[in-house]
C-alpha cells in the first residue's frame, strides 16, 4: 500500500518535533499534499489513523491543503499553475494553459509536506 | 496545566527518498555505471526485456529485482549467468530508493557496467519514487488494453522511452498499437516510443539502441 511508506514518514516527522519540543498531545497536523503526488488522501488519512494509536497523535485532526500544479512549457515558455484535466482520473493530466502543449517541465505539485503541528505542553515548559 | 503552541515543522516526506535517490547515482557513477530502470504493469514483458538485454548485448550487467515476493522474477535472471539480488517489497507497491540503495550494496560493482532494475508491477505508484536511475523506460503490453496509456498519464509524462509490447497479440485481444503510441506521444512529446514483440525479438535492437544512446549523453 502506497501510503502506508508516506504516513510512516509524515508520523515520523510528526513526533520528532513534536518530541524535540515537549509536547505531551498533538492537537493537529497540517499536511500539504502535491496534486501531482499519486497519494489518495481518504487513503493517507485512514492509514495515519491505524499507525497514530498509542502515540501522541492519537487524537491529532488531520488537515489537508493541496499544493497545486505548476509547470514551464518547453513550447510557449509559459510559466505558473498548470491546467488540470481531473473529470475521469483522479490523478490529472496536466498541459500548459496558454498554449495546451502536453511538452512541459512539472516544478511544484509532486511533493508531501508536514508544514506545521499544534501541541500541547507543560505551562511551565 | 498545558499551553498550547503552534509549531512549524516544514519537513517534506519526498525529500528523503530523493537524497538517497540522488546518492544511488553518484555511488553508481563513481564506478561508471549506468543505470536504467523499467516500470509497467504485472505481465508486461519487463522481466523478458530484462533477459533479452541480457542475453544480446556484451554489457556487464548487474540486476535489481523488485516483487512483492522477490524469488520469482530474480530467479528467472539468475539463469542468465549475472549478478542479481532480489528485493522483496511486502506489501509495499513500488520500490524506493532506500531499498535499491541496500540491494547495491549487495552487486559487485566493480564488475558491472551496466545496473537493470526491475520496479514491482504497478503503473502508478513508482512515479513518486525516483531510484537514482539514468534512464526510465516503461513497458506497457497491448493486452492491457489500448486505453492504458491514456489511463495512466502521470507515469508516461515522466519516463524517458515507452515499449509498447506484445504487439504481436494486439489483433487478438482488439487493442490499437498505434492509438497506444499516439496517446504516449500526446502526454509526452519528448518520449520516445517502441514498438516490440520481444517473443519474436521485434523492437529489441531498438531498445538496446536508445539505452546506448542515453549511455552516450
Amino acid at each position: 500500500m502506497h501510503e502506508l511508506s508516506m504516513a510512516q514518514g509524515i508520523i515520523n516527522a510528526v513526533i520528532e518535533t513534536a518530541e524535540s519540543n515537549n509536547a505531551t498531545e498533538v492537537n493537529e497536523v497540517t499536511i500539504e499534499l502535491g496534486r501531482l503526488a499519486m497519494v489518495n488522501p481518504e487513503q493517507l488519512e485512514f492509514i495515519l489513523g491505524v499507525l497514530v494509536e498509542n502515540t501522541i497523535m492519537e487524537d491529532s485532526k488531520i488537515i489537508f491543503e493541496e499544493i497545486p500544479v505548476e509547470i514551464e512549457c518547453h513550447d510557449c515558455n509559459f510559466h505558473g499553475k498548470a491546467i488540470l484535466d481531473d473529470k475521469d482520473h483522479y490523478a490529472p493530466i496536466v498541459k500548459c494553459p496558454e498554449c495546451d502543449s502536453f511538452a512541459i517541465e512539472i516544478l511544484n505539485g509532486k511533493d508531501i509536506v508536514v508544514k506545521n503541528i499544534v501541541i500541547e505542553k507543560p505551562e511551565d515548559d | 496545566m498545558h499551553q498550547v503552541a503552534d509549531v512549524e515543522v516544514a519537513k517534506n516526506i519526498m525529500d528523503a527518498n530523493k537524497k538517497l535517490a540522488d546518492r544511488n547515482k553518484k555511488n553508481l557513477e563513481e564506478k561508471g555505471i549506468f543505470c536504467v530502470d523499467f516500470v509497467g504493469a504485472i505481465g508486461s514483458g519487463k522481466t523478458t526485456l530484462v533477459e533479452e538485454i541480457i542475453d544480446n548485448t556484451d554489457y556487464k550487467i548487474g540486476v535489481l529485482a523488485g516483487d512483492v515476493i522477490s524469488k520469482f522474477d530474480a530467479g528467472r535472471i539468475e539463469k542468465h549467468n549475472v549478478p542479481v539480488v532480489g528485493l522483496n517489497t511486502g506489501k509495499e507497491c513500488h520500490l524506493d530508493a532506500h531499498l535499491v540503495g541496500h540491494g547495491i550494496e549487495d552487486l559487485p560493482l566493480d564488475d558491472m557496467d551496466m545496473l537493470i532494475i526491475e520496479n514491482v508491477g504497478n503503473l502508478i505508484c513508482p512515479v513518486d519514487f525516483e531510484l537514482g536511475s539514468h534512464l526510465r523506460i516503461v513497458v506497457v503490453s497491448v493486452t492491457e488494453g489500448d486505453d492504458t496509456v491514456e489511463k495512466h498519464p502521470i507515469i508516461f509524462q515522466t519516463s524517458d522511452v515507452v515499449v509498447i509490447n506484445k504487439v504481436d497479440l494486439a489483433d487478438a485481444v482488439g487493442a490499437d498499437a498505434d492509438k497506444m503510441v499516439d496517446d504516449a506521444k500526446k502526454l509526452n512529446p519528448n518520449i520516445k516510443v517502441i514498438k516490440s514483440s520481444l517473443k519474436e525479438g521485434v523492437g529489441l535492437d531498438e531498445i538496446i539502441a536508445c539505452i546506448e544512446d542515453a549511455m552516450k549523453n
